[in-house]
């Protein structure tokens, strides 16, 4: 044994897959501009409110006055609010349901692709069938119907948009359970005596994750457009100020006073546009084949 | 065939089969009888090898053997224990004693653990620092740095990461390792590191392995005993010499002549059996001997009546009708 | 030995673009190829044997590899030199290769009759109804049974040996003058590998082609050709006919090749001695092309010349050459 010669030596530093994550993420000039300007709008609706104004509704000067004028760099809207405050504000509310709607759907849909992906058989046949029955929902029509069922606010529609938008999330994952499971470090860990919740979250799940994250990522992107879409309808929280809902309180003056819509659209338009780059980032990033290059 | 020592494993009338999708909602359901009736036995510290080419079973057979499938019916036991009669924590707790180590030596290791996690995986709870002794023991031993045991898989070469397979396999001390064709996906330089490696350490640790392979050359260095499967059935079963010296069934024969020689006296294809076609759909298989289609000495009985497999009075057992008992094959 | 030459590599130098830099793949490497016989390359993978069957083919992955010096010559003809268009026409009608994996390197949603016939279309310019006829033939030629009937079916629906067979008739399809067959029968089981052995044989005897036969396999080796050639860290450490290599090796690397995985034998005994272990791994790429023999740091029988320079290629009579500086002590 001991004249037994080692291969060459990898070791580089124990620099784990981490590490080489973000070397791939770094080269994407792209998504690490997008990046920037992501941590710019956060950063915007953290510190935006509490140093610029924390009441977007007060009415602060006459209605309609257009940028730059008075004062307002971006403006007044149709009640003489202040449009930049409702930004600063509206981000808040913008990221917070874009989170929370991508959590859940990211919740719902891992659970029902994992179970359908590892268990297969009859479990796999009905919650696919269930995931179906969802998909082919027109979506739109029903997180309508949901909001009108249990009133507008903020948690509903939240709720309305991750109830709509998991069946993406658990079709990806049962694809990575399919192929993860048959995988033989996967059998080595059913020899070793590990049972299938171990399986299922601490073995395959971790394996199963790039695809699943870049989802998530691009799925804020929609929650957000999501809730601009509910809001533009009146459908949204009204007393809650979103981007959604700036455009459409405005709607009605979009010709006179064009830039009252325009602006809170920029926002989301700029906020999606970077949540997508950088989702783009990270699926490049993560995806194995294009990091051997 | 291990009647000299106690038998640490004893797998009788194994048999799996798998459901094949039906052709109507309402025809009778049938079944691809992948192992289809296989007894063996290996006693500690041994390497009984199972032969075949793809489709033979030999793979099935080695993961109804540690419960990984289900077999229907037969039995395995591992000296006291009735493997197949587990209920589902004892067999938990009954797995540790089976360990695999794999072919593909990029699949079987979790990307997302370090080398000394993968190792340490099926160990039982126990205190951080005795199992940190183990690992460093079975680093040590496949002849790996303890530097290396926080790299990750990826940054290993193919025969480390074998090695690495082979320090978990060991790692809970296992009555019985199960290798499946483990060196059939290394580089051709690596094969012998990997091979040494595995007889070192039966040697010094008196491991017992169940090899599956279809490397003739490998099975030859490798085992003891040596089981050939074709479709689903043991068609030979003896110890390794008696095996290599005089092969009595016709595929055996066939098979053994069909790998290369590399000497130059002996080369050129003349002595060669070369079989005809493929062999048959195991979903469909022949009435009779499941061989007798691609032989050729088969009789109008193995067409009919499948041999069964029987003990020659040189202890040699062979599944063929016209093997005489004193070991003298059909072919000569 | 240049008058026989199909095919004649002269310095042929690769180099591929890597994270580290650029590597010589190839580096210096000469060896010609006889009309009708068999040339076998032998290494472990990484060792540049694909990468010289992509080269001559003028296949090279594209960036990132390039042809940065030397000559391939066929029948007299200089590739490196050639145009893309003639390379294609080459390709098809002179030069062909069949690939380890019969799988994917099929087309599924095509039958394997269409695909063989597409070929004879293109290249040799048959009508519709007499490339069919060619196909069954060439079917039939291949040994597989009632080609009449099989010329429909798809790929999916045979065997792996099949599935190799059908490759090889598409590859024998224009008569090439050179068939490059890179691990032919490593994806097959034992007793189909035999038959494909068989079947190249008796072709090459029939057709008179010249074959290239990329493997790492001693066996496939012993079986199949005549002359051998071992490449190592892209390049050639030793060439010769296979016989006179295989029983007396001159390289250490070559040695260790072929004693480093247990080959069957007829008559075994009781003893089993541990194998021949080559130790290490193939060097990174970023150290091809040092000035050194690159074998050395696995070598048993390295003295303190290898490291400092280049071994030389050196003939030791009756074509057996070697690129090791103990060589000639052996």
């Amino acid at each position: 044994m001991a004249e037994v010669k080692l291969d060459a030596p990898a070791v580089e530093a124990a620099s784990g897959p981490l590490r080489e994550v973000a070397r791939m993420f770094l080269k994407n000039h792209a998504a690490v501009g997008a990046l920037a300007v992501l941590l710019l709008i956060v950063a915007a609706a953290v510190i935006g409110p509490p140093l610029y104004s924390d009441d977007p509704y007060e009415m602060v000067w006459a209605p309609f006055s257009p940028p730059g004028a008075d004062g307002f760099l971006l403006g007044t809207d149709y009640l003489g609010r202040d449009i930049l405050a409702g930004l600063f504000y509206g981000a808040r509310v913008s990221l917070a349901i874009g989170l929370s709607a991508a959590l859940m759907s990211v919740g719902i849909g891992v659970t029902i692709g994992a179970s359908a992906g590892f268990y297969r058989g009859w479990v796999e046949e009905v919650l696919m069938r269930f995931t179906e029955f969802f998909q082919v929902l027109p979506t739109l029509l029903f997180s309508m119907v949901i909001v009108a069922l249990f009133g507008a606010s903020l948690q509903v529609v939240t709720i309305a948009i991750g109830v709509v938008s998991w069946t993406a999330v658990a079709r990806i994952t049962r694809a990575e359970f399919l192929r993860i499971r048959e995988l033989e470090y996967v059998m080595a860990s059913r020899a070793s005596g590990a049972g299938n919740l171990k399986l299922i979250t601490a073995v395959i799940l971790p394996n199963a994750l790039p695809p699943i994250i870049v989802q998530a990522a691009l799925m804020v992107g929609s929650a957000i457009l999501f809730e601009a879409g509910l809001s533009f309808l009146g459908l949204s929280d009204p007393n809650v100020m979103s981007w959604g809902q700036i455009i459409g309180s405005n709607r009605p003056y979009i010709l006179d006073a064009s830039f009252t819509v325009t602006i809170p659209g920029m926002a989301i338009f700029v906020t999606v546009l970077a949540i997508s780059l950088v989702g783009d980032g990270l699926n490049d990033a993560l995806n194995p084949k294009l990091r051997q290059r | 065939m291990t009647s000299r020592e106690e038998a640490l494993l004893t797998v009788r009338d194994l048999r799996v089969r798998f459901p094949l999708k039906a052709a109507s909602l309402f025809a009778p359901k049938r079944y691809l009888y992948a192992v289809d009736g296989v007894s063996f036995s290996i006693a500690r510290g041994q390497t009984l090898a199972i032969v075949g080419e793809s489709g033979s079973g030999k793979t099935t057979t080695a993961l109804a053997v540690a419960r990984l499938i289900d077999a229907y019916a037969g039995s395995v036991n591992l000296q006291e224990l009735d493997v197949l009669g587990l209920d589902r924590e004892a067999l938990r707790a009954a797995r540790r004693r089976f360990q695999f180590i794999f072919q593909d030596p990029y699949s079987s290791l979790n990307p997302r653990l370090r080398a000394a996690d993968i190792v340490a995986e099926p160990l039982p709870p126990m205190a951080a620092d005795a199992r940190q002794r183990i690992v460093d023991d079975l680093f040590e031993a496949v002849g790996l740095r303890p530097e290396q045991q926080r790299l990750f898989p990826h940054q290993f070469s193919g025969g480390q990461r074998q090695r690495i397979g082979i320090a978990r396999a060991m790692a809970p001390q296992p009555d019985l390792i199960i290798c499946d064709e483990p060196v059939s996906a290394l580089d051709v330089a690596v094969q012998a590191q990997v091979l040494n490696l595995l007889r070192d350490l039966q040697s010094g640790r008196g491991l017992t392995y169940l090899f599956i392979s279809h490397d003739l050359g490998v099975v030859q260095h490798m085992c003891d005993q040596i089981a050939v499967m074709y479709l689903g059935k043991i068609v030979e079963y003896a110890d390794r010499l008696s095996l290599f010296q005089n092969p009595l069934h016709p595929y055996t024969r066939a098979l053994l002549s069909a790998v290369p020689r590399v000497d130059p006296t002996v080369r050129g294809g003349d002595r060669r059996l070369l079989l005809q076609g493929d062999p048959p759909d195991p979903a469909n298989p022949p009435r009779g001997c499941r061989f007798a289609a691609r032989c050729p000495v088969a009789e109008t009985r193995c067409h009919q009546e499948p041999p069964a497999l029987r003990t020659l009075r040189n202890k040699q057992q062979v599944a063929c009708h016209l093997v005489t008992e004193d070991a003298v094959s059909p072919l000569g | 030995m240049g008058a026989a030459a199909t095919l004649e590599v002269r310095n042929l130098r690769v180099e591929l673009t890597t994270r580290d830099g650029i590597s010589p793949v190839i580096d210096d490497l000469s060896f010609s190829l006889r009309a009708g016989e068999t040339l076998a390359l032998v290494g472990e993978s990484g060792c540049g044997k694909s990468m010289t069957a992509l080269a001559v083919m003028g296949l090279l992955p594209h960036p990132v590899g390039r042809i940065a010096g030397g000559s391939i010559f066929f029948d007299g003809e200089d590739l490196v030199a050639a145009s893309d268009r003639r390379l294609r026409d080459i390709r098809g009608n002179d030069i062909s290769m069949i690939f380890q994996e019969p799988m994917t390197s099929l087309n599924p949603v095509y039958t394997v009759g269409e695909q063989i016939a597409e070929v004879l279309r293109r290249h040799q310019g048959l009508g519709r109804r007499a490339a069919w006829e060619h196909a069954i033939e060439l079917l039939n030629a291949v040994g597989i049974p009632d080609p009449a009937a099989r010329v429909d079916s798809y790929p999916h629906q045979m065997s792996g040996g099949q599935r190799q067979r059908v490759m090889i008739a598409i590859a024998l399809a224009c008569k090439p003058k050179i068939l490059i067959a890179d691990e032919p029968t490593t994806a097959l089981d034992v007793t189909v590998q035999a038959q494909i052995f068989d079947l190249l044989r008796n072709l090459q005897r029939e057709t008179g082609t010249t074959i290239l036969l990329i493997t790492h396999d001693m066996g496939a080796v012993c079986e199949l050709a005549e002359r051998m050639m071992v490449m190592y860290a892209g390049r050639k450490v030793e060439e010769g006919g296979v016989d006179a290599v295989i029983a007396a090796p001159r390289h250490p690397y070559t040695k260790g090749l072929i004693d480093c995985v247990p080959h069957m034998i007829d008559n075994p005994t009781a003893a089993r001695p541990p194998l021949v272990e080559i130790p290490g791994i193939v060097p990174p790429l970023r150290d091809f092309g040092a000035g050194r023999c690159l074998f050395a740091a696995r070598c048993a029988e390295r003295v303190a010349r290898c490291a400092e320079a280049r071994p030389e290629d050196v003939d030791f009579g009756a074509g057996h050459r070697a690129a090791c500086w103990q060589a000639g002590a052996a």
